[in-house]
């Protein structure tokens, strides 16, 4: 019984190594004009639509947008600046995260 | 036409033409959450799509004279928006009318109704004012557009070709311009529009122009603080609405009992999502100072969902 309880976190743990491994850089966006929940998918789905983003985190109340590329797969200003004017707002602010 | 039908035809229709410039002017919208009693103000990003389906029912009953006219306008109107830029979005608003009227002739009590799609409105709005702080937004947007005559003008019954007032489409051509502006925060938004609808003669008929001059106020009311992440907003929403009216041409011939001005309070509610808002409100008139025996309303009841794709 023990064997297999070793053996079953062994294996979770295997699986939960390459999905870290597979998160690449992540940056914070500073967004002006954010100030409602309807907004916040219109700046989601634009954000997304970039080749290599793996997720977007807006948080309302504070203006920022967290998007999370794949591994190996940079976000430049320019490209992430024209989507959030797109969406119809103002990018304030764009920086890299560190890990 | 019984002569009485023909004059409370005259009488109605300065309500369906208040109802379908409401519709019309009612169905845009953007990225923000948006008023209930106009669409212009709605937000459609670059190369999105917005859709808005509102039920309304317009009602006015209490007659000042002996036809006892009784009229019934419902309508599911649709509205279609698309952003060609962050600038400029375009809007179509297409309603499904259901209009019935009952009055009183000769003793006998009557009814006459009419229902299919009405007319088609398109409309584009181009932004020449943004201003994004954090947290906020401030826009100003004039737009212009026109109504298309693509609802039956002609619909008959057993007594006749029915009156304007009962009839689906107005049969005319009719341009629209004006100019709305948002300012929103996180807390609440503040939406004002200013319109003017130049309608044109069809079938020996011309409605009033109608100008109209719209305010929005929504409030959140919960969450009372913002946390982390994109929780749903419950708005509680108050709306004006003052609409003047022309009279309307009959042959040419000024109509006495037509057009005027009424002033509408709008209590509503809305509850936001990131992906769709549901909200309804109902328009109480609280000054109807309409020109000889037009007919008031009694209410006009909204409830409509809205859809991000």
């Amino acid at each position: 019984m023990k064997i297999i309880r070793h053996s079953i976190a062994a294996l979770m743990l295997l699986l939960l190594i390459p999905t870290a491994q597979a998160s690449g850089p992540s940056y914070a966006l500073q967004v002006d004009g954010l100030a409602c929940p309807f907004c916040a998918y219109g700046i989601e789905k634009k954000l997304s639509s970039i080749e290599g983003v793996d997720d977007t985190q807006v948080n309302i109340k504070t203006g920022e947008v967290i998007v999370i590329m794949a591994e190996g797969a940079p976000l430049a200003e320019d490209l992430a600046r024209k989507k959030v004017k797109d969406a119809g707002f103002t990018l304030r602010a764009f920086s890299r995260r560190s890990k | 036409m019984n002569p009485d039908c023909g004059r409370l035809t005259l009488h109605g229709v300065s309500t369906l033409v208040a109802l379908m410039t409401g519709s019309v002017v009612i169905g845009t919208g953007s990225a923000w959450s948006a008023p209930i009693t106009f669409n212009t103000a709605l937000p459609v990003a670059k190369n999105e799509f917005l859709v808005r389906e509102q039920f309304i029912i317009n009602r006015s009953s209490d007659d000042p004279i002996s036809l006892n006219r009784d009229r019934t306008a419902k309508a599911a109107v649709s509205v279609l928006g698309y952003g060609v830029n962050g600038k400029l979005a375009l809007f179509g608003v297409l309603p499904y009318r259901d209009n019935e009227l009952k009055l009183t002739v000769a003793g006998q009590r009557i009814k006459r109704s009419a229902s299919g799609f009405g007319d088609l409105t398109v409309f584009g709005r181009y932004t020449v004012v943004q201003r994004d702080q954090p947290g906020r937004n401030f826009r100003i947007a004039p737009f212009a557009g026109i109504k298309a005559p693509t609802g039956d003008d002609d619909k008959r019954d057993a007594t006749g070709v029915l009156p304007p007032s009962v009839q689906v489409g107005s049969g005319s051509w009719d341009p629209l311009l004006g100019v709305v502006s948002t300012y929103q925060t996180l807390d609440y938004q503040i939406d004002g529009q200013i319109s003017y609808q130049i309608n044109n003669e069809a079938n020996n008929f011309e409605a009033g122009d109608v100008a109209r001059l719209d305010g929005s106020l929504q409030y959140r009311l919960w969450p009372r603080t913002l946390g982390g992440g994109v929780p749903a907003f419950f708005y509680g929403v108050i709306e004006a609405n003052l609409i003047y009216q022309q009279k309307n041409q009959v042959n040419s011939q000024s109509n006495p009992d037509s057009g005027g001005t009424r002033l509408f309070l709008t209590p509503g509610i809305q509850y936001v999502t990131r992906r769709w808002i549901a909200e309804t409100a109902i328009q109480v008139p609280v000054v109807q100072n309409l020109n000889g025996d037009a007919l008031e309303n009694d209410y006009i009841a909204r409830v409509s969902v809205r859809f991000n794709f």
